[in-house]
């Protein structure tokens, strides 16, 4: 973070010296007006109901779909050999990769005291969660027989006999419970503290009850402090590698098999940047209408959005990297298989497809060198759909091609999802979406407990500084642009 | 448990009243905050958390809990494919792995649960609510001898109220 000179005005500076990772919140001078306003938003609005009818009623057509595809079988989503694999397996990695910028803007960036993770980690971290949730929906929508959903399980069956530990669809079990449960324990650990200032204000009795059993009894003492900022760097540090490693299992489950697209030692990076990348997009599309309607623009603010722009811009150019060597390394192979696979994938049949991909993935993110853009809300939300667009057409473009055009010429095919898959596929938003918005009406969407350690505290006598990531007073830089917007 | 509470509006007040406390040697303290702040705790001279220990062991535990089962399960249905090991490391890494950060994990938060003791099911003597909000707390567990010292020195560090609590 810059910090300026006291003598220094921020409107005298060149604009490019403006530090887009500032942490400071200058409109937010005490801690009862971080609780009056993050508290606040807790309150059921009309919009926000509104928005809950529209969310379940996808989840019910999502679910109605499956009910009929339970009746008739899986051959009602489309899949016909050899494209066995398709929208759900799509949708499956989609989802997980969109967890995965959940668990770096609250664990890595906090490892690595990036200040600007501060406002928004809290909903970035239900995100993770809660698409975590969505996507272990589909290896169970993808089965013939979804009640043996339990065989997943790793416990040994009546002969003892176990299931095989060098599958990768067992080890997929293995990283997204953990997963699961690492993101969910980090969600309710960190949140512990801002229950009981919720149990501490609130009036009703029942939900002052509720708050007081979920908060644990927590009471905010130096000792607990002590405790606590310790285990949750831990957690912290649990949670840096899981992250890398889930998307990386989950991309084992292409790089293990002798497919033309697929078996390559570039898949496990590949995979995890993608993954970071759209999760960053899909932070945009949740924090940039949710900063407005909850009137947090004084905690989310600009310059907020504009170092997690950077991040995504940076994310973008790395997925890019991995397009273009992917095409290297099939040039450089000398296999046919793979350079037909390539070929076809880019200018024959599914020439739109990648074109969707390589647009909304590293086309449009350029944008994001230009700072005005990069404050510009409205193009970041904008841009936050082509981001989820584009990575859901990245998987699409690794699954179907390759399975619809291995190695013999006589199985080529061609595959296209049935409104089942659609329907489903809408049920996964409707899912996703309708856990987010019940939990942003029940626990704070900021961490109110974080943010008061970046804003200054009560001294007796009256200051001008601001508290940088480390603790030390800063000049506070009232006129920083973007604070306020 | 009985002893004496301050309730404090600033800061640097409530670390003068804790050094005050500490130099005179009067009760043991627990000090209330909104947020962590540092200065809190250098004033207390807090000793390191040992909740590391808990996240090494757990750690270590799921580790070897996770190498070992699919070992095991290799030798317990020996079958030799290819003339290969029948136990193969590389691939039960992933389990370890995973395994060593999920026990990890929940170890971690078992410490932390047992050592700053929760769930607590009754609300601590001399907590108050406002010590979520924007106060600090400085609660001395004191003799019934050493009562009126203390309320002094927290009267005299400014503190917005004293009150006993048992």
């Amino acid at each position: 973070m810059a910090t300026l000179a006291p003598t220094e005005r921020v409107a005298d500076l060149d604009p490019r010296r403006i530090a887009s990772a500032n942490i400071q919140l200058p409109s937010v001078r005490t801690y009862t007006e971080v609780n009056d306003d993050i508290i606040g938003t807790l309150r059921p609005t009309a919009g926000w109901l509104a928005a809950l009818a529209i969310t379940i009623t996808c989840m019910l057509i999502g679910a109605t779909a499956w009910t009929y595809q339970i009746y008739w079988g899986l051959g009602v989503a489309g899949y016909h050999p050899p494209v066995m694999w398709g929208v759900y397996i799509i949708t499956f990695v989609f989802w997980v990769g969109i967890g995965h910028a959940g668990t770096l803007i609250s664990a890595i960036l906090f490892l690595f005291r990036a200040g600007f993770r501060t406002t928004i980690y809290r909903c970035a971290e239900a995100m993770t969660v809660f698409a975590v949730m969505t996507a272990g929906l589909f290896p169970i929508l993808h089965l013939g027989r979804p009640w043996k959903f339990f065989w997943l399980v790793p416990y040994p069956n009546w002969r003892f006999l176990w299931p095989q530990f060098k599958s990768p669809l067992v080890w997929d079990v293995f990283a997204i419970l953990t997963y699961l449960t690492v993101s969910t324990t980090f969600l309710y650990i960190g949140a512990i503290p801002d229950i009981a200032a919720m149990r501490d204000r609130e009036t009703d009795p029942v939900r002052k009850r509720i708050y007081g059993v979920l908060s644990l009894g927590w009471r905010n003492s130096d000792r607990e402090w002590r405790h606590f900022a310790r285990a949750y760097l831990f957690l912290a540090a649990f949670s840096t590698p899981l992250v890398l490693s889930v998307h990386s299992v989950v991309s084992f489950d292409f790089a293990m098999a002798n497919t033309p697209g697929w078996h390559a030692t570039i898949f496990p990076p590949y995979f995890v940047a993608g993954a970071i990348f759209s999760g960053i997009g899909m932070v945009f599309t949740i924090i940039i209408p949710l900063r407005r309607w909850l009137n947090l623009k004084r905690y989310v603010t600009l310059n907020h959005l504009d170092a997690a722009a950077k991040l995504c811009l940076f994310t973008s150019q790395v997925v890019g990297l991995a397009y273009l060597t992917e095409f290297f390394v099939a040039w450089y192979s000398g296999s046919e298989f793979e350079q037909s696979y390539f070929w076809n994938r880019v200018f024959g049949q599914w020439w739109w497809a990648a074109w969707i991909m390589l647009t909304c993935n590293t086309i449009l993110p350029l944008s994001l060198f230009s700072q005005k853009l990069r404050r510009n809300t409205t193009w970041l939300f904008i841009l936050s759909i082509f981001i989820n667009l584009g990575m859901w057409f990245e998987r699409f473009v690794i699954i179907v091609p390759s399975l619809s055009h291995e190695f013999e010429p006589w199985r080529w095919s061609t595959y296209a999802p049935t409104y089942i898959d659609w329907a489903i596929l809408l049920g996964s938003f409707g899912w996703f979406s309708t856990w987010f918005l019940l939990f942003i009406k029940q626990l704070p969407v900021v961490a109110i407990a974080e943010v008061k350690e970046i804003v200054p505290p009560p001294l007796r006598h009256e200051h001008e500084h601001g508290i940088d990531v480390g603790g030390h007073h800063v000049p506070f830089e009232v006129e920083t642009p973007g604070e306020n917007d | 448990m009985r002893g004496i509470v301050g309730v404090f509006g600033d800061l640097d007040d409530t670390v003068e009243a804790i050094e005050a406390l500490r130099t005179k040697r009067l009760g043991d303290i627990t000090v209330y905050t909104p947020t962590p702040r540092h200065e809190i705790e250098h004033a207390l001279h807090a000793p390191v958390s040992s909740v590391r220990r808990f996240t090494l062991i757990g750690g270590l535990l799921g580790v070897t809990f996770g190498y070992w089962i699919p070992i095991w399960v290799s030798d317990y249905w020996p079958l030799v494919v290819g003339g290969k090991p029948i136990a193969s490391w590389v691939p039960y890494t992933i389990i370890g792995f995973e395994l060593m950060v999920l026990i990890g994990a929940l170890s971690t938060v078992f410490g932390l649960f047992a050592l700053v003791r929760i769930p607590r099911i009754t609300m601590t003597v001399g907590y108050d609510p406002r010590f979520s909000d924007a106060s600090f707390g400085v609660w001395v567990e004191c003799r019934p001898d050493e009562e009126r010292a203390v309320r002094e020195i927290l009267e005299e560090h400014g503190a917005d109220e004293v009150r006993g609590a048992r």
